[in-house]
């Protein structure tokens, strides 16, 4: 499984990008999208901000789940309240399927199928927890008296926390 | 035993005199402030470190008299060591309710350092990253005029600055506090 | 109770506020000539720096024989009782009342934190150093006065 997280400011400009791979099943964490992937995977996201205006009015919630699917990646978003979009593109990948069938243990299991099944109940909730996370130190950054609305967010200390909110549910 | 006296006072005045009020809305006020600074005087943070310290010293010398009258003190402190005490356990504990930790006394009593273990001002903040805000900009260093215009208005001229931040990824943040000498009363003019 | 007279004077020894109660009749007493009746004569500048001289001699005097913890309170005359206060601050407040009034200390301290701290300090519009009185003469502070003096006579 390898995911794209980025998020969008509101006038569709990227604040935030960050790609990587599952930690669970033993995964390492990297990003196995192809070379070409990388370029196409801005352009998939983008073209999803299109859903993303539709979808945010049909429901009050801020988690919209799976809005758009474009060949095998799926995409998560997460809409805050002052209109910023979360967007995560996540693409399972065969290897991460393959040697899951061993676990017995329910965290195998469930980590499992956040592999496997893109739109299962569990992998809904583990991406919901991971944009909570996500969301929970969005706010804390662009606190930060130095930030300006729709500014790009460099901070180190933002990227490390979606990395480890990336590992942790994901 | 002075000290713990101090802890009692600072505590009681924090629990029933002070009104208080959101930290988020003291860590966004105080943060504006100095990200207005930093944008009109183009970043040269020397000058905002100078600044602060200025409206830092404006505020110190009203504050004083809200110290004084909210802690009932009516005697001056008998020595610089009392005076630092003081300052930690009673004045920042009923202003922003921290107690910094009093360490690195000179031997002529004269120099301390107050370290920070918790800063309200500073939550959420992430210096700028332009290479030079981590070298030079003193984030809180509005606190130095306070102590500064505060300890004025009680006869000590006092010169105070940071010499370590977290924020710029020092272990503490630390400020240092000396005191250059004991105002004299001023006497009235001369009859004409 | 009879309140004459109240001062403040600031750090730099200048009287920045002064007040009296006194009735309009003291006013023709004061013509008399070498009268006992002197102080209550309406306030002048020259009041002012006469009080201010004597209480900053006095609490002088007093420290050196007691101590620099030692205060200086009140000294009493034939006609009239003048009280002091000074915060750790060096504000200093002046009082002069009839001789019979007990200590005025406590009602001193409670004007320094009640109506000075509350409606002249946390003032944002007047400046810190009230030179020539600026920023003291505020309606609150004239007002909480008047009542908190009115209320103890």
């Amino acid at each position: 499984m390898s995911y794209h997280f980025a998020i969008i400011g509101t006038q569709d400009n990227p604040l935030f990008e960050y790609e990587f791979g599952t930690s669970k099943q033993g995964g390492d964490g990297q990003a196995r999208f192809s070379e070409q992937a990388h370029h196409l995977n801005q352009f998939v996201l983008h073209s999803s901000l299109d859903i993303v205006e539709e979808v945010q009015w049909t429901n009050g919630q801020l988690y919209l789940k799976v809005i758009d699917k474009f060949f095998t990646n799926y995409i998560s978003c997460f809409i805050t309240a002052g209109n910023v979009k979360f967007l995560l593109l996540h693409q399972p990948t065969a290897t991460a399927t393959a040697p899951g069938g061993g676990g017995s243990s329910t965290t195998t299991r469930s980590s499992t199928s956040v592999g496997a099944n893109p739109t299962s109940p569990q992998t809904e909730e583990a991406i919901k927890n991971f944009f909570a996370e996500v969301y929970d130190n969005y706010v804390k950054a662009v606190m930060s008296p130095f930030y300006r609305v729709n500014m790009e967010i460099r901070s180190p200390v933002f990227r490390q926390r979606v990395a480890a909110a990336g590992r942790k549910y994901l | 035993m002075a000290s713990s006296k101090a802890s009692r006072l600072g505590e009681e005045v924090w629990k029933t005199r002070m009104d208080k009020v959101n930290a988020e809305l003291v860590v966004l006020t105080y943060g504006t402030i100095v990200a207005q600074l930093c944008k009109d005087f183009d970043s040269d943070y020397v000058e905002v470190n100078k600044q602060l310290d200025k409206m830092g010293y404006n505020i110190g010398l009203r504050l004083i008299e809200d110290y004084l009258a909210k802690s009932n003190t009516v005697r001056r402190c008998s020595n610089f060591r009392e005076t630092a005490e003081m300052i930690a356990k009673v004045g920042f504990k009923i202003f922003l309710n921290i107690t910094p930790t009093i360490t690195n006394w000179t031997s002529d009593g004269k120099q301390f350092s107050l370290v920070f273990d918790e800063n309200p001002f500073a939550d959420f903040v992430e210096l700028p990253d332009d290479g030079r805000a981590q070298d030079e900009l003193w984030y809180s260093n509005i606190l130095c005029g306070v102590l500064r215009g505060a300890l004025e208005m009680v006869q000590m001229q006092v010169e105070a600055h940071f010499v370590s931040d977290v924020l710029r990824g020092n272990d503490t943040t630390e400020m240092r506090v000396s005191l250059i000498r004991y105002i004299d009363d001023e006497l009235p003019p001369e009859d004409d | 109770m009879v309140v004459y007279s109240f001062y403040i004077f600031d750090r730099h020894t200048e009287c920045i506020y002064a007040k009296t109660w006194l009735p309009p009749t003291s006013s023709s007493e004061s013509h008399a000539p070498g009268g006992p009746t002197t102080t209550l004569r309406p306030a002048s500048a020259d009041d002012a720096k006469l009080i201010f001289g004597t209480v900053f001699s006095l609490r002088n005097m007093v420290r050196k024989l007691g101590g620099d913890d030692d205060a200086f309170v009140s000294y009493r005359t034939a006609h009239y009782k003048l009280h002091f206060y000074e915060t750790a601050s060096s504000l200093r407040l002046v009082m002069l009342t009839d001789t019979a009034t007990l200590s005025m200390r406590n009602v001193l301290h409670q004007i320094y934190i009640n109506l000075w701290v509350e409606y002249v300090v946390k003032n944002p519009l007047s400046p810190v150093e009230h030179k020539g009185g600026v920023g003291v003469r505020n309606e609150l502070f004239e007002l909480g006065l008047d009542q908190f003096i009115g209320g103890l006579m």
